[in-house]
């Protein structure tokens, strides 16, 4: 019984593949140290998700909303413009919903010297 | 960081789950066991009533809670947009089908003889509302989906079946039936747990893909705590079936209250295993 219960288990062995939009690429990149400010984010999801709020902290000021435009779709790349604020650590915090039905959010940050 | 709506967000599907899994267990129970319980179905029919309205407000409040993650704040809740929005994806499936399970288990409820049939099959209803959103219908095939609506099943009849036994425990005038129904439970149990635990296995190896894993990401050791709960679970069941029902069946008095303390335990359990399944399923990140 056990071997064959254990054979059975890993036969279902897959690569197991996962439909949530995982942000897999972004410009700049989360820890990036810059030199200059960027004048837009670029993220890049695996899969399709419809953004529906980002945020930018500079610290000390407090956080503001970014326009996403008319990017008002389900996509897998979204390009924001920044607020400039000079010099200092930006933090980017992203809310969205995955095609599949699930709630995302997620953040990265980045250094500007 | 969790914020306070995806705390909020738990903890609503914790009720929700909650709600959902005790009253469709009850009537499983009252099914599997039939006569046994016939004489506390009063009672039964109005903790079932109660605790599937529970689910049906808390199934509501957890799909407007997504909207308040989507915002970030409280006007997400009503927001038309972010509401309309989910309503277009799966998320809206599952509340469908949620909601119209539940109502069709509610009607059945006060309806004498075949109303128990129509309250179960709006429970299968909202039980298959868990295969149309979630981590195993994006990574599983059909059986799969399947397999995690037995696994309901089998939880939500372990739910409700102990309603009925304790409240037969503490009766001193029931000793033999609580001990009968203990029996039964015991009995039904070796075919129902191995179920759910071969359903568990295979569905966290879809999930995780490899048994590293487990210690390696946020989601398996939140998945190897559940695990440590339900061992906790199995041992006092195992207790139950193997020590105090046998010696409940032969007059012991003593033993049915062990049993109810035993029983108050696995409540203990299936309440932070319910609270860690909350967490576990509302945790956007699979492993890669």
């Amino acid at each position: 019984m056990k071997p064959i219960l254990l054979a059975g288990l890993f036969g279902l062995m897959t690569s197991a593949v996962f439909a949530h939009p995982r942000l897999s690429m972004s410009t700049p990149e989360n820890g990036a140290v810059l030199t200059a400010v960027p004048t837009h984010v670029l993220l890049t999801f695996e899969t399709q998700i419809r953004l529906t709020k980002i945020e930018m902290t500079h610290q000390p000021h407090r956080a503001i909303q970014l326009d996403l435009g008319d990017q008002k779709a389900f996509a897998t790349e979204f390009v924001v413009p920044l607020t400039r604020m000079g010099k200092g650590q930006y933090r980017i915090e992203w809310r969205g919903l995955a095609i599949d039905g699930h709630v995302m959010r997620g953040d990265l940050t980045f250094h500007v010297e | 960081m969790p914020d306070v709506w995806s705390v909020a967000a738990i903890t609503a599907k914790f009720l929700m789950y909650l709600g959902i899994l005790g009253s469709i267990g009850l009537v499983l129970a009252r099914i599997v066991f039939g006569q046994a319980t016939a004489g506390l179905w009063a009672g039964i029919s109005r903790q079932a009533f109660a605790l599937a309205l529970l689910g049906l407000l808390t199934s509501g409040l957890d799909f407007a809670l997504k909207g308040a993650v989507l915002t970030g704040d409280a006007t997400g809740m009503t927001d038309p947009q972010m509401l309309g929005l989910l309503w277009r994806t799966p998320a809206g499936t599952a509340v469908v089908y949620r909601g119209t399970g539940l109502l069709l288990f509610l009607a059945g409820l006060p309806v004498p003889g075949v109303g128990v049939w129509i309250s179960a099959a709006g429970g299968v209803l909202t039980l298959w509302s868990f295969s149309r959103i979630g981590h195993v219908p994006e990574a599983g095939p059909f059986w799969l989906e399947m397999l995690l609506l037995l696994h309901l099943m089998g939880i939500a009849f372990w739910i409700g079946a102990l309603f009925p036994l304790r409240r037969l425990a503490g009766e001193p005038g029931s000793l033999s039936e609580a001990a009968m129904l203990g029996h039964r439970f015991g009995q039904i149990a070796v075919v129902v747990v191995p179920v759910l635990l071969i359903a568990g296995i295979v569905m966290a190896w879809y999930l995780l893909g490899k048994l590293s894993a487990l210690i390696t990401t946020g989601y398996g050791l939140t998945l190897l705590a559940k695990i440590v709960v339900v061992l906790v679970l199995l041992g006092s069941a195992a207790a139950n079936k193997l020590r105090f029902v046998p010696a409940m069946r032969n007059g012991d008095r003593f033993a049915a209250a062990l049993l109810r303390r035993s029983i108050a335990i696995e409540w203990t359990a299936v309440y932070v295993i319910l609270l860690i399944t909350a967490a576990l399923t509302s945790v956007p990140d699979l492993p890669p």
